[in-house]
Order: C-alpha cells, then structure tokens, then sequence
C-alpha cells in the first residue's frame, strides 16, 4: 500500500473499522511516520469521544443493586495484577516519543482486549455448552417417548401376529348403543382393545378396562385414553391369560378396584 | 472547568484503587458517578433496555475484578470503562447478528478489532464532549452515518460499504474526512 492508501485508513482504525490485514499494514506502517501515527492518537481521541456523544438516559434505578451485588459475588473472582507476572513496568506514556507512545498504549488496549476476548469466547462456549446439554436432555427425552411407543408398538404387533390371536367383536350397551370395539386376545400374549364411537365421558368420569375371568371378579386393565371417541389399549400377558370377557365401565377419573357401574361396551373370548 | 476535571480523574483513581483493595462501598461510588454514561452508550448500540442493563452489570463486574489491574497511567477511568463498555456491547450486539444470519458468523470477514481505540485519548472533558455533539451535527448526513455505523455498530469498513450500496473508497473518505472534521471542531475552542 502507498502512503496515501496507508492515510486513508487513519479514520477507520481510530473506529476499530478495519480489516485485519488493514490494521495490521497501517500498523506496521505507523513507527515510520510521524504524521500518521500524530493522526491516529488524534482521530481515535476524537472516536473515544463518541461514547459519550449519545442522548444521556438514567438506567431504572433498581439497577444499582442489582449490579452491585452481583458484581462483588463471590463468584466473580478477582484477576491478580498482570504487571508482576510479566515483569514489564507500566508504560508511562508521556516518557516516549508520540508515536511509540501511542503504539504502546494500543498495544497495551490490545492485550487488554485479547484477554477480554478470550474470557468472552470462554464464557460463549460455556454458555453453548449449556445450551447444548439442554438440548440433549429434551432429546433424550423424545428419545425415551419414541422409545416407548416402539415398545408399544411391538408389543401390539406381537399380540396380532400371535398364533393364538383371535378377534372378538364388542356391542355397545344401553349406555353407548352406537360404540363398536374389537379385541385382539392372545392367552400368550397379551389384548390389544380398541373402541371407536364412544361418547365423550363426563367432567371427572373416564372409561376404565376389564378383563373379567370366569368365575372370578373383574381385574382393571387400565385406564382408557379417551381421543376423539376412539381408543386403544394394551394389556399385558399375565391379565389377559385368564381369558373370560372384556368390558368397559364408565368410572372416576383414575379408576376404581372394581366396577361401579354397568358396561358400556362388552364381549367375550368364546374358546 | 479543568480543576474540577483533575479532580473527577483523581477522584476515579483514588476510588479504582479502593477497589483493588476490596472495597465494594468503592464500586458502589463509581456506580453513581458512571453508571449513567455505560447505560446511555449500552442503550444507544443496542436498542434494548435489558441488555443494556446487563452490560452495566457485565461491566461493573469486570471493573470490580480488574481493578487491581487498572493502570492510570494508561487511561483515565472513564475510558477504561467506556472501552469495556463499547467491547461488551458490540458482542452482544453480533451475537444478536450471528443468531439471526442462518450461516452463522462468516469467518471470512472478521469482524473488527476494538484495540484500535487508543484509551489515553479518552481524556476528553465534558466541554469537549458537548463541542462533540454539536460537531456531529454539522457533518454531512453521510459521513455521520458511515462513523455511526463503524463506531456505535462495530461494522468495517467493506461492512458500511455493502449496506449503504456505496463504493469501498467512498466509505473510506467519509470516514476519515467526518473524523478530521469533528478533530478540527474540538481543536477550534481553545485546543493547541
């Protein structure tokens, strides 16, 4: 670069509106001409200014606690003076020829801001950093969610690809006339229940699941999901072994150890 | 009113220096007698009332564990401050930027260095600063906006350029003519 190109970018380093390679050619440039550098300590007092050439606002004054308090927490540790590490005195500005003087506080400005760079990158990274921890847990929590509902699926699968799998039609009751449903009833395997047609149940009231042996009372297969008049329900081996019939009741939310009411929808597992 | 000038400056140090000592009654001090300016230069570059907030709790923060670090000889306190401040808050400030570009930082543009702000320069008195904001408004609304957008934005030079759709060279002169200009403004009341 000539010197005029060089002169020309007096203004934007004053700014900090240089590119590196920019910076550091004026930079090298600086120690060789007086009247360049003289510029650039003048440019940049004038460009320091302007950090106070904006409208004046109060910040709210619930501020002032706040910033005192968290500033002096024990948390925010306190950097021992950087002079005795390096052993370098501090540069007194007024002993040295102008442009050595004003190299040597920008070089001491850049040290300063390197160091403020890297604590901001630092704290940039821990912040990604937590940031993607979090993500993490809320994707092994889809994980877990897809993950039991591929169980579930699989289980169903299981339950309609059994040997001993046989369908049994259920008729709505007095209660629900128009609800049909149908279980899929493996003594090995388990029952898969599904329901379509049912009313909505009341406020407080859910429909709960039977498995009824013969000659015994009812066992609960759970409590349905109720979606849109429709359902679905997988009930493990152990309660669908003991075959008899399938019957849903309309019960209290979360459901009673027996039957309160007559049901809705019922069939039986004719072998 | 260059005495009661001297006696902020010394004042600021007196109190850093309490600081450095772990003084918290200090930073409360320098809070009132600065915490106004950090928030007003916050605010300007970002626009938003709680981040500004928290570069004044950012920068009083670092002000309290550097203390012991501060170096009068290098820049008065307000300087010092303000530098911290104008860094905090163009990082923030292309943060922002880096969250809404969908590519994220480009590392083929780096963005500017903040050294080239020479702090010892930051001596400026209060007068001087009035003369400042009278000069800005006698600058071309062009060269205004060009140093505006450099100083209180972070953009380069090539940034400037690409928003305003102007030439590279143009940018360049407006900067450092409007900068001249605002020099000669202050170096015409009573400056050498």
């Amino acid at each position: 670069m000539t010197h005029d190109e060089l002169r020309e970018l007096t203004g934007a380093y004053a700014l900090g509106a240089l590119s590196d390679a920019e910076r550091h050619a004026l930079e090298a440039h600086l120690p060789t001409c007086g009247d360049c550098a003289r510029e650039v300590r003048e440019l940049a007092a004038v460009a320091g200014g302007l950090a106070f050439a904006v409208p004046q606002v109060d910040p709210p004054a619930a501020l002032r606690d706040r910033v005192l308090s968290a500033a002096v927490a024990p948390e925010s540790a306190r950097v021992q003076p950087i002079r005795s590490a390096t052993g370098a005195p501090p540069v007194r500005a007024s002993l040295l020829p102008s442009w050595l003087a004003a190299a040597a506080a920008l070089a001491a400005v850049a040290i300063g801001l390197y160091a403020m760079t890297l604590r901001e990158r630092v704290g940039r990274l821990e912040e990604q950093l937590r940031e993607a921890n979090a993500r993490a847990e809320g994707v092994e929590r889809q994980l877990n969610v897809a993950q039991s509902s591929a169980d579930r699926a699989r289980q169903i699968a299981s339950v309609l690809d059994a040997p001993d799998v046989r369908a049994i039609d259920l008729a709505g009751q007095k209660g629900a006339p128009s609800a049909n449903g149908r279980a899929f009833w493996s003594l090995s395997r388990g029952l898969v229940f599904t329901a379509a047609n049912l009313p909505a149940p009341p406020a407080g009231r859910q429909y709960q699941l039977w498995v009824i042996p013969k000659d015994s009372k009812p066992v609960s297969a759970g409590m349905l999901d109720f979606n849109d008049g429709r359902t679905v329900a997988l009930v493990d081996p152990s309660t669908a072994s003991r075959g008899g019939s399938v019957a849903v009741t309309l019960e209290p939310a979360g459901g009673v150890p027996q039957p309160t009411s007559d049901p809705i929808l019922v069939g039986s597992l004719s072998l | 009113m260059p005495a009661a000038h001297t006696a902020t400056l010394d004042d600021d140090r007196a109190t850093v220096s309490r600081m450095a000592g772990g003084d918290s009654s200090a930073l409360a001090a320098l809070y009132d007698r600065h915490a106004r300016a950090i928030y007003s230069l916050a605010l300007r570059i970002l626009a938003d009332a709680a981040e500004a907030e928290d570069v004044v709790q950012d920068v009083f923060t670092q002000a309290w564990r550097q203390a012991t670090r501060y170096d009068a000889a290098r820049a008065p306190v307000a300087g010092w401050l303000m530098i911290m401040t104008r860094a905090r808050s163009l990082d923030r400030l292309r943060r922002r930027r880096a969250r809404i570009a969908t590519t994220g930082m480009d590392p083929a543009t780096p963005h500017p260095k903040d050294s080239d702000v020479d702090q010892e320069t930051l001596a400026i008195t209060t007068e001087q600063v009035e003369q400042l904001r009278g000069a800005l408004e006698v600058l071309s609304d062009a060269q205004r906006t060009a140093i505006e957008l450099a100083y209180y934005e972070g953009l380069s030079q090539s940034d400037i350029a690409a928003r305003l759709q102007q030439p590279l060279g143009t940018v360049k002169t407006r900067i450092r003519t409007g900068l001249l200009k605002l020099r000669d403004a202050l170096a015409g009341r009573g400056q050498p």
